[in-house]
């Protein structure tokens, strides 16, 4: 049996998947996963589906097209008038020939590569909350008492596949979260603002102590983190602190602080536009993200773009972020195309590395008194991924209220889908068991390749 | 799918049945639990180790180096000498976990392999110019409250330590059993690395002598040290 | 802080028209370059400029887009012209003494010791040319004005045709329906609408009512300020030249700041960070309390409402005394009026949750430790507008739209009050029509889907009339009368000083502590005394307890 046949089966029973045999199942598919790599992104602020995913160019029910009345269309490069009343246009469906996915113009370039492109449209968020949508997007868990419960995808990814990498989880302003049992203190996501902070953070002057001498000291104090955590009832932190140390003596003789400055990222992905008004610097922190796989010290990279929180008439600039955030990923996969897998001969980065997008929520179907859309409930997310389907879209909302409407039953019955399945999925595609760190969520073996 | 696998995707359906995550039973006191409510409650501690809060860290990171505001010691720190022991603290604070209100970033809760090297870098700007001011007679000595000589044997080494210890730590260093000799390992085998620095000149010339090279790392330990980082 | 985070994000730009100078470059009669100050959309009697630059294109060769830089090519304007439309003033951001009839106190000069926080830029204390000291600026002449009021006014002038006259780059200016009404009648200047409503409203004396900038953008640079301040504001980890807009959003944090640290460093009841009228200010908040530059002002002119009639800060309660340069100088105002409620009424508060349900939301996770979860509902599609009754929504709406309803005159993304008298819950002046569609000039504030055929209903009170009535203050009150209120504070503390989340073992710690803060009078240190002896607080940092070798 195939991991899909095993995924398949285990889903019509309605159930995740653990036990003794499960575990076996999945740790095989997990040995082939080592060499894969992970990207992140998080579009924050909620966007907008019916400009890209779940295209929408006609009055209906409560919907209010994207359009000329509200929408600033000349940059939009994918736009194309259609007519929505006397003085007014929206746009036609963007869906070139041999694309299955009808999109909005804000899906941008990013549409030249639809035949790698899986996209989940009408996922249940049941909130409208910035935080509490943002942590159920990455957890799959909503907040309890203002708290997040679980990790988040890239701690998940991390600790099963990268604890022994330089930099298992690299987190650039990405709400990530490490939260719950089983973890292994080195994937604790390594938190910056900005790539720069690493170059500067790792450089060392030679000119007072040596490196030697400084790891002579990390040295030693792992040593102590580890004799004290001997003595202790709750060794976890101390034990912990001790990878850690042991983790930083590999990052600090990696020599890598200058690979990673932003100068040298430039210099290094020249394809990738670093000028772009709102993915500029997720373009160097995309840069980073090809750097650090191409030389095997990372797992994940996670990263965030903003600008879609456009309740006001800053909604005029929303398909501009998105054929940004867009354009950056279709230059992204350009980049991982042509760079040789560090570990597998033969092999580009492409063919190892999974990518996923998720926002908070979506946009309201209606456009508010301030000319801009507010929080809803509904939401679509991306997974670009040699183990996902490709050129597929699943999911969908109802035509009059954007919600999401079930096209499949699970164990519970039939239901929309929702990021706790979407991440359930997406893990178990790399022979992670989803109970080990999702509470709720299904395998949807239709979405694996 | 064949009937083999379909039996053993059974089994696996069955023991996974059984499966709950914990937090899916809700949680109640320990008392309420039949039979448990004349137990003698437990006050030990509940919890791991605690990272120290990043603002404790850094307020105590200026009071080591002698009081400074923030803006000051970073002049300080990267004085005028070329020496990239310090960079700003623009970009020191997310790594070392602060949070960013302004966009919403939490603060963070546990060390990380990074944030410790941004310990070791600050610790290291730290140690450094306190070696220079310190052991090179300016007064009043701010972490190093002794004279260094070159020669020193472990007995001599020790009541040093114990300045330096009460100084990072809070406690006397004879409450930590071996840690002294192991720190004075430390502090031979740098004075040992750094027995050939005599004859080199220029660029290649280090900025600390031997024994100041040892000093350094030996308070670099104490700032790094774990009882230093958690609670 | 870490509940509320009332630090302002870079989304929201605080840059109200009536209150943000931009300045231009010109040639001089010399041939010199030379700065102008201006407020867009400034009404002015010559027909030519009226609002718009004060000097047409034909005296200066340039035109001057919104926020983009000048078009054409610059020729020397003529002295009498230049003359008849600007004017120089000593302005406050260059003298201490700015109010006096010839101030004398520059900035690094003559006034020798500003205080540290106040810096203006180099930009700023400089000519044109770079080099040479400003010792006043120049300003058009509209802007210049010092009075506090002046009076509508009204063009009588028709719609034209065919492209904007002088070579303009906006047609003129027509009445609206406001001035249409009011024309003559007194206007305050310190109104958001003056700007554009009145001739003879300016900046006030030495422009203190307006913020500089450094260019042309309505986010010009203006001051050094922190910009890192983990530890607070006194002790700042970067400095760095930032705009207006960044200047007064460190302010409003500073007064929420100030405001909890007085709280709890005076002991004081803690129910008064959701009920006191009294706050502290410094300059900066003085001069922005006294201009009252609320950032939406134009909308509702249809009601009558030009200025903030009864604003949550009254600006006769700011302290006459203070000076925008006083940076580092805190007062104590007793009492900022009847809508004020603790931190719920600060601009920090209104602009971080800038929406009714975000700031509902907001109060139920802060102070009632709460938070809406669905669970796993599923939405259907449903035309019942009452979130309320929705199927779905109701699970959290029911609760959520109560607490937002006390935000319904608050403005969204503002710090600004709608008086129940031009704007009542009911209006009947928005009632739907035949056609169920309300007038124009109503959809901003009052919500079709819950008006009638004889009233609109004021947006976001559909839930709680009397919760929109009593606004902040009763949402302050009923919080603070609220059990859970002491059982929040209780935990959010305790975890605080355990360093790890509380869990059920915990309720009768929770319990005595509840009973330590509440019969204390909701005073923290009872809270902490009684915390602090504790087992649970003496065994956290236990490393060697039970079982331990």
């Amino acid at each position: 049996m195939d991991r899909r046949a095993f995924l398949a089966a285990c889903s019509v029973a309605g159930l995740g998947v653990s036990g003794v045999l499960g575990r076996a199942l999945f740790a095989a598919t997990q040995a082939a996963a080592d060499q894969e790599f992970f990207v992140f992104v998080h579009a924050s602020g909620g966007w907008d589906v019916t400009l890209w995913a779940d295209p929408r160019n006609e009055r209906r029910g409560i919907v209010e097209p994207g359009s000329t009345d509200n929408l600033d269309t000349t940059p939009i490069k994918n736009w194309v008038d259609r007519k929505l009343d006397e003085d007014t246009n929206t746009f036609e469906i963007v869906q070139p020939k041999g694309c299955n996915i009808p999109f909005g113009p804000g899906i941008g370039r990013l549409v030249e590569r639809a035949d790698r492109l899986c996209l989940i449209n009408g996922l249940a968020m049941n909130t409208v909350s910035h935080p509490d949508g943002t942590t159920y997007s990455v957890t799959g868990r909503h907040l309890v008492g203002g708290r997040v419960v679980a990790s988040s995808i890239d701690t998940m990814m991390a600790n099963e596949l990268g604890k022994e990498q330089t930099f298992p989880s690299v987190s650039i302003a990405f709400p990530s979260s490490y939260v719950g049992d089983d973890l292994d203190r080195r994937v604790v996501p390594l938190r910056i603002s900005n790539i720069g902070a690493i170059t500067r953070t790792l450089t060392r002057s030679e000119r007072w102590e040596t490196s030697a001498d400084r790891d002579a000291v990390t040295t030693l104090l792992a040593d102590e983190a580890r004799e004290l955590a001997k003595h202790t009832q709750y060794p976890g932190a101390l034990n912990g602190l001790a990878l850690q140390y042991d983790a930083l003596r590999r990052m600090l003789g990696s020599g890598l602080s200058e690979v990673f400055s932003v100068p040298a990222l430039k210099s290094a992905q020249p394809s990738l536009d670093y000028k772009a008004r709102f993915a500029g610097n997720a373009a160097i922190n995309a840069a980073f993200a090809v750097e650090a796989m191409k030389r095997n010290v990372i797992r994940c990279t996670s990263l965030a773009m903003g600008g879609f929180d456009t309740h006001t008439n800053n909604y005029r600039q929303q398909p501009v972020v998105q054929q940004e955030l867009f354009g950056l990923l279709h230059d992204l996969l350009g980049v991982l195309d042509a760079t040789p897998h560090p570990t597998k001969a033969g092999k580009k980065l492409a063919d190892h590395t999974h990518i996923l997008v998720v926002s908070d929520f979506c946009r309201t179907p209606q456009i508010n008194v301030a000319q801009g859309r507010d929080h809803y409930p509904n939401n679509s997310a991306l997974v670009i991924s040699p183990r996902f389907k490709r050129n597929a879209v699943f999911g969908k909302t109802d035509p009059d209220q954007l919600l999401p409407v079930p096209t499949r039953t699970f164990s519970d019955g039939a239901r929309a889908f929702t990021p706790a399945d979407l991440l359930a999925t997406f893990v178990s595609a790399f022979g992670v068991n989803p109970r080990k760190y999702l509470r709720d969520g299904e395998v949807v073996p239709e979405w694996l390749a | 799918m064949s009937r083999r696998a379909f039996a053993v995707v059974s089994g696996v359906a069955l023991l996974a049945a059984c499966y709950h995550p914990r937090d899916t039973i809700p949680a109640v006191p320990v008392a309420a639990l039949p039979g448990h409510a004349a137990l003698t409650v437990d006050t030990s501690p509940k919890s791991d180790l605690r990272m120290v809060p990043t603002e404790a860290y850094v307020r105590t990171y200026l009071a080591l180096f002698g009081g400074l505001a923030p803006l000051e010691l970073q002049k300080r720190a990267r004085g005028a000498d070329g020496a990239q022991l310090f960079d700003t603290w623009g970009d020191y604070l997310a790594t070392l976990g602060l949070p960013d209100y302004k966009t919403d970033l939490p603060r963070a809760r546990e060390t990380n392999a990074l944030m410790l090297a941004t310990f070791e870098r600050l610790g290291a700007a730290l140690c450094d110019r306190a070696v220079e001011h310190d052991l090179r007679g300016s007064k009043p000595r701010v972490v190093f409250d002794f004279d260094a000589p070159k020669e020193l044997d472990v007995t001599a080494f020790t009541p040093r330590f114990d300045v330096l210890h009460r100084t990072f730590l809070g406690y006397p260093e004879k409450l930590a059993p071996g840690r002294a000799a192991r720190f004075f390992d430390l502090y031979a085998k740098t004075l040992t690395r750094h027995a050939g620095d005599a004859g080199k000149t220029g660029k290649d010339k280090p900025k600390l002598a031997p024994n100041e090279a040892a000093w350094a790392v030996v308070c670099e330990g104490l700032v790094r040290h774990p009882e230093f980082h958690l609670y | 802080m870490d509940v509320l985070r009332l630090e302002v994000g870079p989304a929201l730009q605080f840059r109200p028209p009536s209150t943000s100078l931009r300045r231009v470059t010109i040639l001089g009669p010399d041939g010199k370059s030379l700065y102008v100050y201006y407020r867009p959309n400034q009404r002015r009697i010559r027909e030519a400029t009226d609002g718009e630059f004060c000097l047409t294109k034909a005296e200066t060769g340039l035109s001057f887009p919104p926020n983009k830089p000048h078009v054409g090519s610059a020729i020397a304007v003529k002295q009498e012209a230049l003359d008849a439309a600007t004017v120089q003033i000593k302005p406050w951001w260059l003298y201490r003494d700015y109010r006096s009839a010839a101030p004398v106190l520059r900035y690094g000069e003559a006034w020798k010791t500003p205080d540290v926080g106040y810096q203006p830029i180099d930009e700023l204390l400089l000519e044109a040319d770079e080099h040479t000291p400003t010792v006043a600026v120049r300003v058009c002449k509209e802007e210049a004005q010092g009075a506090e009021s002046g009076t509508v006014y009204a063009t009588g002038r028709k719609p034209s045709k065919g492209p904007p006259p002088f070579d303009r780059l906006r047609p003129l200016p027509l009445d609206d329906v406001y001035a249409k009404a009011n024309a003559g009648k007194p206007i305050a200047c310190r109104a958001g609408a003056a700007v554009s409503l009145s001739v003879d409203c300016g900046c006030g004396v030495g422009l203190e009512r307006c913020y500089p900038g450094e260019g042309f953008k309505r986010d010009g640079k203006a001051f050094v300020m922190p910009s890192k301040t983990p530890l607070g504001v006194d002790l700042p980890f970067d400095q760095a030249e930032q705009s207006p807009s960044d200047w007064m959003k460190l302010w409003w944090t500073q007064e929420a700041v100030r405001f909890l640290g007085k709280v709890f460093r005076e002991n004081r009841d803690f129910r008064e960070v959701l009920t006191a009228r009294w706050s502290t200010v410094n300059g900066p908040l003085a001069q922005f309390y006294r201009s009252n530059a609320a950032a939406n002002s134009g909308k509702t002119k249809a009601f009558g409402l030009v200025d903030d009639g009864e604003p949550l800060f009254d600006p006769g309660a700011v302290p006459v005394g203070l000076l925008p340069h006083d940076v580092g100088t805190w007062e104590t105002v007793a009492d900022r009026g009847p809508h004020a409620a603790g931190i719920l009424t600060m601009p920090a508060f209104l602009t971080k949750y800038a929406s009714r349900r975000a700031r509902g939301a907001a109060l139920y996770a802060s102070f009632l430790c709460k938070g809406f979860v669905a669970g796993d509902v599923m939405l259907m599609p449903s035309t019942e507008p009452n979130l309320m009754k929705r199927p779905g929504c109701a699970t959290c709406h029911a609760t959520l739209e109560p607490l937002a309803a006390y935000f319904s005159r608050v403005v969204e993304t503002d710090w600004r009050w709608l008086p129940e008298g031009p704007m009542p819950t009911l209006d009947p002046r928005c009632k739907l029509d035949a056609s169920g569609k309300a007038p124009g000039f109503c959809r901003d504030y009052y919500d079709p889907a819950f008006s009638s055929k004889t009233e609109g209903m004021l947006r976001g009170a559909y839930a709680s009339p009397a919760h929109a009535a009593g606004g902040p203050v009763l949402a302050g009150a009923e919080l603070a009368a609220s059990p859970e209120l002491g059982t929040c504070v209780v935990e959010r503390v305790a975890a605080g000083f355990l360093g790890r989340a509380l869990d059920p073992d915990d309720a009768t710690l929770v319990t005595s502590l509840r009973a330590a803060f509440v019969d204390g009078g909701y005073k923290i240190k009872p809270l902490v005394r009684s915390l602090l002896r504790s087992p649970q607080y003496r065994s956290a940092n236990n490393l060697a307890s039970k079982g331990t070798p």
